[in-house]
């Protein structure tokens, strides 16, 4: 069932508001070695892939460039051997919620948009487009904690979360000496994007992404090779207390998904904001709010 | 009179390996600029083999540095510029040339008549093309080399 918040930034708001014009695609037959360099230029999390007559047939995303991996596929393989297919479609003028709904439905983070008239492929709309949509309508209220500084210095008296009442405080690491397939074991049984590596004594030392992991494949390491030669570090870290905007504004500065949370040392990790689970609680501090927040289920 | 590709492309380049850290090639792009008296704008990425593998161009790493959620950056005045740059350079330190080129090269062979090089140029946007026999990189001809040389057949 449609969970939706009676007021709500996404209302009468169509696809095409939200999506990206680009379309990242890639003919099927192209290795997954190529996929990777063109994955990282653009940033994205997911290929299109197209047959001869260029139409869409599959998507590739990070995780199945991880399946990949894992299982010890050559990287000169065709992105055919691993795109899920088909591609999970929507239309221009669709409505964002049914966007999301269907997003919801079928797990899946991200649809392609064909021309509601033509139905050719105009663009894609993925998840973190639409946390960055929510981001942007939060920064143009008033009420914003980063526009109050702005305008009245420190007289703000509104209650406000902070990234305590929104993080996710499980977080798991992996011991720096484990090898990259028990990280892919972790990342895949808990669907995380990123993984903490810890050192001896359990203190954080640095990050695995699925992104880290395309390219570790892409360069030619073996599998078995330990997680702190291949971590990026140093973590990308926020205080429990510092306040949702200031904490979202950062990830969007700094290209980051994910913040790993601090309570009093910096080695205290209690907790971890990803970027889209922050906008699906709320994208702003303000208590009264409740426009600014993507209602969706958790994807299971 | 010069006629072909041979005859305007240069002979001494540099040429960077798909393994190289980009931060490497960056520091290549500036020495070879300041040796050769021109802005480098893109370096042609070979195997061991001198065999092409790619080019690394200027987009491709500005492509690289531009921010993820550049269309968000329009309504956020308050940015720190430094401190971006600074994450994008950390974020460079693992990537390597292979993985941000473009594999994709269009090249011509030494015997490319000047006018179907000038043809390429114009319908392919590109800005150098590399010259290629048997396989092997023998030398580039640039865009700024054939319109110099054009202009001086025209003045005559």
């Amino acid at each position: 069932m449609v969970v939706i918040e009676r007021k709500n930034t996404l209302r009468n708001l169509s696809v095409s508001d939200a999506m990206r014009r680009q379309v990242v695609q890639l003919e099927q037959t192209v290795s997954l070695d190529h996929g990777i360099n063109i994955l990282i230029k653009y940033k994205v999390n997911a290929l299109l892939t197209i047959d001869a007559e260029r139409k869409p047939i599959g998507v590739v995303s990070k995780t199945d460039i991880m399946g990949a991996y894992y299982a010890g596929l050559p990287i000169e393989s065709p992105l055919e051997y691993i795109m899920v297919s088909p591609p999970l479609f929507c239309h221009s003028e669709d409505s964002l919620e049914a966007a999301l709904e269907l997003m919801r439905s079928h797990g899946v983070y991200r649809l392609y948009v064909l021309d509601s008239e033509s139905d050719k492929l105009v663009g894609a709309l993925a998840y973190p487009d639409i946390v960055g949509l929510l981001y942007q309508y939060c920064r143009q209220c008033e009420f914003n904690h980063l526009n109050i500084l702005k305008h009245h210095e420190e007289n703000d008296s509104m209650r406000r979360f902070s990234v305590r009442e929104v993080m996710t405080s499980q977080v798991k690491s992996v011991g720096r000496n484990e090898t990259l397939s028990s990280v892919m074991e972790e990342l895949s049984a808990h669907r995380f994007g990123a993984i903490l590596v810890a050192d001896d004594d359990g203190a954080p030392c640095g990050v695995i992404s699925k992104t880290d992991l395309a390219l570790t494949f892409k360069h030619g390491v073996d599998p078995q090779a330990p997680a702190h030669t291949v971590m990026s570090s140093p973590v990308h870290t926020c205080d429990v207390e510092l306040l949702l905007e200031e904490a979202i504004r950062k990830m969007i500065l700094t290209d980051t998904h994910r913040l790993f949370v601090h309570e009093g040392d910096r080695g205290n990790i209690v907790g971890v904001l990803s970027l889209s689970d922050a906008a699906r609680v709320r994208s702003g501090s303000c208590h009264g709010c409740v426009s600014s927040r993507i209602k969706v289920e958790d994807h299971d | 009179m010069k006629t072909t590709a041979a005859d305007i492309m240069i002979t001494e380049f540099s040429t960077l390996l798909p393994g190289t850290p980009v931060i490497d090639a960056i520091k290549v792009f500036q020495e070879t600029s300041k040796k050769q008296g021109r802005r480098l704008f893109g370096i042609i990425v070979t195997d061991e083999n001198q065999r092409l593998a790619g080019m690394l161009s200027m987009y491709d790493i500005l492509l690289y540095l531009r921010p993820k959620h550049i269309h968000l950056w329009g309504t956020m005045e308050d940015f720190d510029i430094a401190g971006v740059i600074d994450a994008a350079g950390n974020r460079i330190k693992n990537i390597l040339v292979g993985d941000i080129m473009t594999p994709e090269v269009v090249t011509i062979d030494a015997g490319a008549n000047l006018m179907m090089v000038l043809d390429i140029m114009i319908k392919k946007h590109v800005r150098r093309l590399p010259v290629v026999e048997d396989e092997r990189i023998v030398g580039i001809v640039y865009i700024s080399d054939l319109f110099n040389h054009l202009l001086d057949q025209i003045s005559h």
